[in-house]
């Protein structure tokens, strides 16, 4: 993780500098102080570059006197346009733009009276800086990036410093999200992802591993046969956080009487690979099934960051991993299995095998912890990103007010949401002639009937359901997401426990 | 179907109806077979009693029904009672404005069309005629007749997307409009030469396979007041075979109706001049024919449209962008509109986002967006508020043109894509989008619907132009 420091402002006398102002902006402070020092090779660099601060825009100008390496400039736009989120996509092009520096430190007086954009532009250099590299064996030196330190300076330091420590707690849970994104599917498989999971309790999560027979006794028919194809044993992995009740168990009938809040849910789905089943998948593309666990890998990293930012919140988060494997034991379409709700499923089509994990695990969600409400993730459908494309997730939900809060916890972390629509006329393309619902309701308005599917399993309690399947991954880099696995969600939900249901 | 609304059953009326509110609402004398049939006037049940001479239907709108419930009732009367000539809605228990509603959703469902058939139409129900019994005959006359033009706007624009692609062309669209000229709109054909002179580039690449030179045709409805008007776009492909980019063979009949649009937007004006709206409006159709020939247009060609914008050419199958943005162009800069919403059964992938029961919606006014998505709520319409991101813009950057027509591959956000190709047309004008394919044929005949074209978007406009746009200080 990229090292992050505050400090007063100073004029390096080596190394990287990097210069922020918005559209417009005079040199002032350690710009004019660098600038003079290099005899206004600065001024003369911007010039030459027609370079006018706009926001995302960048310029390096190499070793312009006065022993700095390199002076990067970094447009934020419009003055009044600096959000945080703002901020954290100016960090991002920093982290992008040093490219082959060790350190650099960062002229960051602009936020002289706003410490806590500091924070935020930290958390963007951080969250673009990531890397998932435990599989390069051979990689040559030159080719490794380099940035390992950033010092943002400005005046009032120690105020972004506080500022920082819960943003890094969050940038640890999206980097544990990430990096369980990233694992191949022959290493990550649902014993070692839950291993993995153990391995959280550090940081104060209690962790409990459900297998295949505290499955079978759970009622879990729609998760274990969609594990059966697989020779690897599903998990359903629990963890519960308790920020607000110190140690009582989250939800229990006893925290309830005392007067302790009921817990936030966050249910994920963890296909660790998905090849279809027996209603396979074509090749092409196939890699990608990896990332089919990223809405569990969400909800862990979410867990994480809870816990490491000490939220004052009783949270649990549960994940239901499995492998959706063809074979001679593997599920087929035409069997009907049965739910830990009791309703019957016809398995129509065995790539449609999320819903069904999901299912279960709401189900048990629900019973166990009585939640204040739920929120499960999941890579769920195509059709999501034939309807919206990789901007924003699908938004569905039973309940006005929590969506309106997703919503907008969304737009402030650049995570964004679109609220799709439920509704009878789409809940009757899932009627089965032989089982109370059947798995897909056809190419029509397929994201929403995944959605209707799921709700069947939600007990009137407040739900929303993120279908993640055009974010989990990116395809092109962005300010503060390289290549790769996004963790989308993780930020977006972290803001809105924070927003909402702390304290 | 003939409506009239009376304030008692003619006597030779066989086939009665009773929307029922509830279990409590069933009629005494019914109530013994009510109950032997489970029969609780919930809101889409209904329970047929013989009650020699006649019949009596039974339909239950729930407690306390809105206009949606007595649409359903009246459209459910229509469906069961359809084998009867002339029916009887008895709404005496009822407001006007429901009463007024049984008769709006009987006339929809009543519907058949002018099939092309040499022999008798075996489907074609027998039902002509339907008196809505009512307390104060006069109020609900008066509401009647404000919604019957939509009505028959709707079942006007129906008959032009049944007509086939052999039957209804880009030469003779127009002739088809003759309705619209006897209701006082004025009918205006831009033919190919002028097309040519103003440069619509989009239009006559779409329509450059066919035999049939396209047209632009301009509706224009002059109101009561002096304002510039509301305008509506339709996509009116007669028949879109998908060009050189060929659509596969099955299926490919229902292209007939990838007019549906033009006519929503033409069943609309028909409906404003039958009612008189004050409303100034108008109505731009983009009409071609998407065929395969010698000398259509190619993926990879480069095309310049109205406002000089150029366009690659990606996919010729995604010709109604293409028509679309000249259309939308001509109209912000001959029309001069206070607003313009357009209507497409444009991408397949507002299919696969919303099905076949909401229309996409996009647009660059959250006001105007807001009014189209409650107008069409009001009406039984209804339309989802779709993103036109950033991404979907910059996805349509082009290496040599002004803009990409589309994306290739299976997964792509299609109707976004689309939306934010249609934004690049119509400047600072308030605009809407509606991608209604998807909602513009109905498969299956139920309770609610005819099976076939269904009109969407006439009664949606008609209630946007009632709501927003006629009030002249607004």
């Amino acid at each position: 993780m990229l090292e992050i420091a505050f400090a007063k402002p100073a004029l390096p006398s080596s190394g990287a500098l990097v210069l922020l102002a918005a559209e417009g902006g005079k040199p002032a402070g350690l710009w004019k102080q660098a600038d003079e020092a290099t005899g206004g090779a600065i001024t003369r660099a911007l010039e030459a570059a027609s370079f006018t601060w706009g926001k995302g825009k960048t310029v390096s100008i190499l070793a312009p006197g006065a022993g700095l390496s390199r002076v990067v400039a970094v447009g934020l736009g419009k003055a009044e346009a600096i959000t945080p989120l703002a901020a954290e996509e100016a960090g991002g092009h920093i982290a992008a733009a040093l490219g082959a520096a060790p350190a650099a430190a960062v002229c960051a007086d602009i936020f002289a009276h706003k410490p806590a954009l500091a924070a935020h532009l930290a958390l963007g250099a951080t969250l673009r800086a990531y890397r998932f590299d435990r599989y390069r064996t051979k990689e040559k030196p030159e080719d490794k990036p380099k940035l390992a330190k950033l010092t943002v300076m400005l005046a009032d330091h120690a105020k972004a410093k506080t500022e920082y420590a819960p943003l890094r707690a969050v940038a640890e849970g999206v980097f544990v999200t990430r990096d369980l994104v990233s694992e191949p599917p022959n290493v990550l498989n649902p014993p070692e992802m839950a291993n993995r999971i153990k391995k959280l309790s550090s940081l104060g999560l209690k962790i409990s591993v459900f297998g295949p027979k505290e499955m079978e006794k759970f009622g879990f028919g729609c998760l274990l046969g969609v594990a059966r194809g697989s020779a690897v044993e599903p998990r359903m992995v629990v963890m519960e956080w308790h920020g607000a009740s110190n140690g009582e168990k989250a939800g229990a009938k006893g925290a309830k009487k005392a007067g302790k809040p009921r817990p936030v849910a966050f249910i994920g789905k963890g296909v660790t690979f998905d090849t279809g089943g027996i209603s396979i998948k074509p090749a092409g593309g196939m890699e990608d099934m990896k990332w089919d666990m990223a809405g569990a890998g969400t909800v862990v990293g979410l867990m994480a960051a809870l816990a490491g930012r000490k939220a004052k919140v009783d949270a649990v988060g549960l994940v239901g991993l499995v492998e959706n494997m063809p074979s001679g034991t593997a599920q087929r379409p035409g069997d009907v299995v049965t739910s830990a709700s009791g309703q019957t499923v016809e398995v129509i089509n065995t790539d449609a095998e999320g819903r069904l994990v999901l299912a279960d695990v709401l189900w048990y969600c629900q019973h166990h912890y009585d939640p204040q409400f739920m929120v499960d993730l999941a890579t769920l459908t195509g059709a999501i990103i034939i309807s919206l494309g990789h901007e924003h997730a699908g938004l569905f939900s039973n309940d006005d007010d929590l969506a309106q809060k997703l919503t907008a916890a969304g737009t402030e972390t650049g995570e964004k949401l679109w609220r799709m629509p439920l509704g009878d006329a789409y809940d009757r393309q899932i009627k089965s002639d032989i089982a109370d619902m059947k798995n897909v309701g056809g190419r029509p308005g397929g994201s929403i009937t995944a959605a209707q599917f799921i709700q069947r399993f939600v007990n009137g309690k407040p739900w929303a359901h993120l279908d993640i399947a055009g974010t989990a991954w990116a395809t092109k880099e962005s300010a503060c997401v390289p290549k790769g696995a996004t963790a989308f969600g993780v930020r977006l939900l972290d803001r809105m426990v924070a927003e909402h249901f702390e304290g | 179907m003939r409506v009239r609304i009376r304030r008692r059953a003619e006597r030779s009326i066989h086939a009665v109806a009773i929307p029922v509110a509830g279990a409590e609402a069933v009629p005494p004398r019914f109530a013994e077979a009510a109950r032997a049939a489970g029969f609780d006037g919930r809101r889409g049940s209904a329970c047929l009693v013989h009650a020699p001479p006649g019949r009596v239907l039974l339909v239950g709108v729930g407690d306390a029904p809105g206009t949606d419930a007595a649409r359903g009732a009246g459209a459910a009367a229509a469906h069961h009672l359809s084998d009867a000539r002339r029916i009887a809605i008895d709404a005496t228990a009822l407001p006007s404005a429901l009463a007024a509603a049984l008769a709006e959703g009987a006339a929809l469902r009543a519907w058949h069309g002018a099939r092309y058939r040499s022999l008798p139409d075996p489907e074609a129900p027998a039902l002509t005629a339907c008196d809505i019994l009512a307390d104060d005959p006069h109020e609900t006359e008066r509401l009647w007749q404000s919604a019957e033009a939509a009505v028959v706007g709707t079942a006007f624009a129906r008959d032009l997307v049944l007509a086939p692609g052999n039957k209804l062309t880009p030469r003779n669209f127009a002739a088809h409009l003759s309705r619209l000229s006897d209701a006082g709109v004025t009918v205006e054909v831009v033919n190919a030469a002028r097309l040519r002179a103003l440069g619509m580039g989009g239009l006559l690449a779409v329509g450059a396979g066919s035999a049939f030179a396209p047209r632009l045709i301009v509706l224009r409805w002059r109101g009561a007041f002096d304002a510039p008007p509301v305008a509506f776009v339709g996509k009116g492909i007669t028949f879109d075979t998908g060009g050189v980019c060929i659509k596969p063979a099955a299926g490919m009949e229902d292209m007939r109706a990838d007019m549906a649009g033009a006519a929503a937007c033409a069943g609309a004006m028909l409906a404003l001049a039958l009612r008189r709206s004050p409303a100034p409006a108008a109505a731009v159709l983009a009409v071609a024919e998407n065929a395969t020939g010698a000398a259509s247009y190619r993926p990879g060609d480069i095309v310049r449209t109205y406002p000089g914008t150029t366009v690659e050419v990606i996919d010729t199958d995604a010709e109604g962008r293409l028509v679309l943005a000249d259309a939308l162009a001509y109209t912000v800069a001959q029309v001069r509109p206070r607003a313009i919403v357009d209507l497409a059964t444009l991408t397949g992938s507002i299919v696969s986002a919303l099905g076949s029961v909401m229309a996409g919606l996009f647009a660059n006014d959250p006001a105007l967006a807001a009014k189209v998505a409650a107008a069409g709520a009001a009406v039984g319409e209804p339309a989802w508020w779709m993103p036109i991101g950033d991404s979907h813009r910059a996805d349509l950057d082009s290496d040599v043109a002004d803009l990409r027509q589309c994306l290739t591959g299976r997964r792509q956000p299609d109707a976004c894509h689309a939306a934010a190709f249609l934004r690049e047309f119509v400047g600072d004008t308030p605009w809407a989008h509606l991608d209604i394919a998807g909602v513009e044929d109905k498969a299956e005949a139920d309770e609610t619907a005819p099976r076939g074209p269904t009109g969407f978007g006439v009664r949606l406009l008609d209630r946007l132009v009632a709501q927003s746009f006629e009030d002249p200080e607004a």
